[in-house]
């Protein structure tokens, strides 16, 4: 039972790295970047590129969110931001432009299933049991993202002016507020998210061109059930996430998989504003 | 050779010419010529639909302009996209959503204010005129009555240090007593700084307490232009708005 504890806040933990991303740009954008999976994945390759350098893999964290910034940056100028009257076109947009990325990255780097070099080896007794040291550290991990991400929404002129464009675009560009750059920083953000986090999983299992769609998944039905509150996505990981745990732990880990995505569409057919308060 | 001083004196706060705009096919605004002049007060009255929220909106480029222009102090806004307009030191309240309801009353005022320090020493100077703000200023701005909720907007259209400020019926709603208050405070404010001020109004006494000269819009064009000092001219207005 205390391996399972474990398991739920690491696997919550991993969750939330991947998922935060994805909703600062839904927050602001009103847009679900479908391109999310191949950024994380580009964040996967970047340790790998870190571990084939022989550098400290500790680099790879910082390396993979610059690069995914700047990268989201770039797609949110040329690709996304020509569509902003026409949502689903930019959501199909991101869609289309993860499956470009993902050849991209095959064309490049091959097909086969690769291994990172991790930070930190070894295991920690915890809760009586010997546990990753690795897979623990993702747990401050996480929250230290959560909380950098709230600092930056509430203790920064960024983060009010993105709350801003949140709450009431027309009105904050009235007051002088370009949202367009906003917009911009808030992609970059975002996909610098995915990308860190999927540098965070890779150590845990492994690099390979589709490693982002099954997070993919699970992180746009967090982010559907999350609305989007910081505070809602981290309840929503948790209790989703850990559900996932309690079931591939019992039942099996292929309907383990299925459990994020079939619960969150009980809880929105329940609740349609699912975890957030309104 | 014209001196700096009358230039300035010259070239006006706001202008339109010929302008034209409304909602897709729909135009609201016809050839509309209308000179907003330096440290002036001008209020646009008319009924509801004859175009008054839609010129502000055009000026602050939120609407495009169907055809003319709109100069600030002689340089071409029209086609500019607001964020820009509001840089140049244009402040425009909108009738309706005019304030950010969940976020708190610092930050409403914050969004308008480069810095912490100049923030400080703003509140401080509003909440002269309205001491609930600084005491209040970790409250949400939704929670505010609908009277305190217009002083705060008021509050944040000068804090901005405009040189041009546009108000779509900021009195609507309120009780006698509070927009007596805001008539003091616009125009204590103005001798100050000196802003240019379009108001658009329902409330004719207020109108005419507060503007040097009025404009009555109808269909989308100027049927009346004056001063307010005119005599008649509130019973004039009024016959406008019967009409």
């Amino acid at each position: 039972m205390q391996a399972q504890i474990l398991d739920i806040a690491t696997s919550a933990a991993m969750l939330y790295a991947v998922a935060a991303g994805l909703l600062v740009i839904f927050g602001v954008m009103k847009i679900i970047n479908f391109a999310h999976g191949a950024f994380l994945t580009l964040g996967g390759y970047c340790a790998l590129l870190t571990t084939w350098a022989g550098i400290s893999p500790w680099l790879a964290f910082p390396v993979a969110a610059i690069v995914g910034f700047i990268i989201g940056a770039l797609v949110e100028r040329f690709i996304v931001r020509p569509l902003y009257q026409r949502p689903l076109d930019a959501i199909l947009a991101t869609w289309g432009l993860g499956i470009i990325l993902g050849q991209v990255i095959t064309l490049i780097f091959g097909r086969e299933v690769q291994f990172v070099q991790s930070p930190v080896q070894g295991t920690a007794l915890v809760l009586d049991t010997d546990y990753s040291l690795y897979r623990l550290l993702l747990v401050p991990g996480a929250i230290l993202v959560g909380v950098a991400l709230a600092a930056l929404l509430h203790g920064t002129r960024l983060g009010l002016a993105a709350r801003a464009v949140i709450m009431n675009e027309a009105l904050a560009r009235g007051l002088g507020i370009d949202s367009d750059r906003v917009r911009s920083l808030t992609f970059g953000l975002g996909s610098a998210l995915a990308a860190l986090a999927g540098a965070l999983i890779t150590p845990l299992s492994s690099v390979d061109p589709a490693m982002g769609v099954p997070w993919l998944v699970n992180a746009f039905m967090l982010v559907m059930v999350a609305g989007r509150s910081l505070i809602s996505l981290m309840v929503a990981t948790v209790v989703l996430g850990g559900a996932q745990v309690l079931v591939s732990s019992y039942a099996s880990p292929v309907l383990g998989g299925l459990t994020i995505a079939v619960l969150a569409a009980i809880i929105l057919r329940i609740r349609p504003q699912g975890f957030a308060r309104d | 050779m014209p001196s700096v001083t009358l230039m300035a004196e010259v070239i006006p706060a706001l202008e339109c010419r010929g302008l034209s705009s409304g909602y897709g096919e729909a135009v609201v605004i016809r050839h509309l010529d209308l000179v907003l002049r330096q440290g002036e007060t001008l209020a646009l009255l008319g009924k509801n639909g004859m175009g008054k929220s839609t010129l502000l909106k055009t000026v602050m480029g939120y609407l495009p302009a169907l055809a003319g222009t709109v100069r600030l102090e002689g340089r071409t806004i029209s086609g500019l996209p607001p964020q820009r307009i509001a840089r140049q030191a244009v402040s425009y309240t909108p009738q309706d959503q005019a304030l950010f309801p969940d976020l708190n009353v610092g930050d409403n005022l914050r969004l308008v204010v480069d810095d912490e320090r100049a923030l400080r020493t703003a509140v401080a100077h509003v909440g002269g005129y309205f001491p609930f703000i600084p005491d209040r200023l970790t409250q949400k701005a939704g929670t505010l009555s609908g009277g305190e909720q217009k002083m705060l907007l008021l509050a944040r259209a000068l804090i901005s240090a405009p040189r041009v400020m546009l108000v779509d019926e900021i009195t609507e709603g309120l009780q006698p007593s509070v927009v007596t208050r805001l008539v003091e405070v616009l125009r204590v404010e103005q001798r100050r700084l000196g802003f240019s001020l379009l108001i658009v109004e329902q409330n004719v006494r207020f109108a005419l307490a507060v503007a040097d000269r009025y404009a009555v819009l109808k269909q989308g064009e100027i049927a009346d232009l004056g001063a307010s000092a005119d005599a008649g001219a509130e019973t004039r207005i009024i016959d406008h708005l019967r009409l």
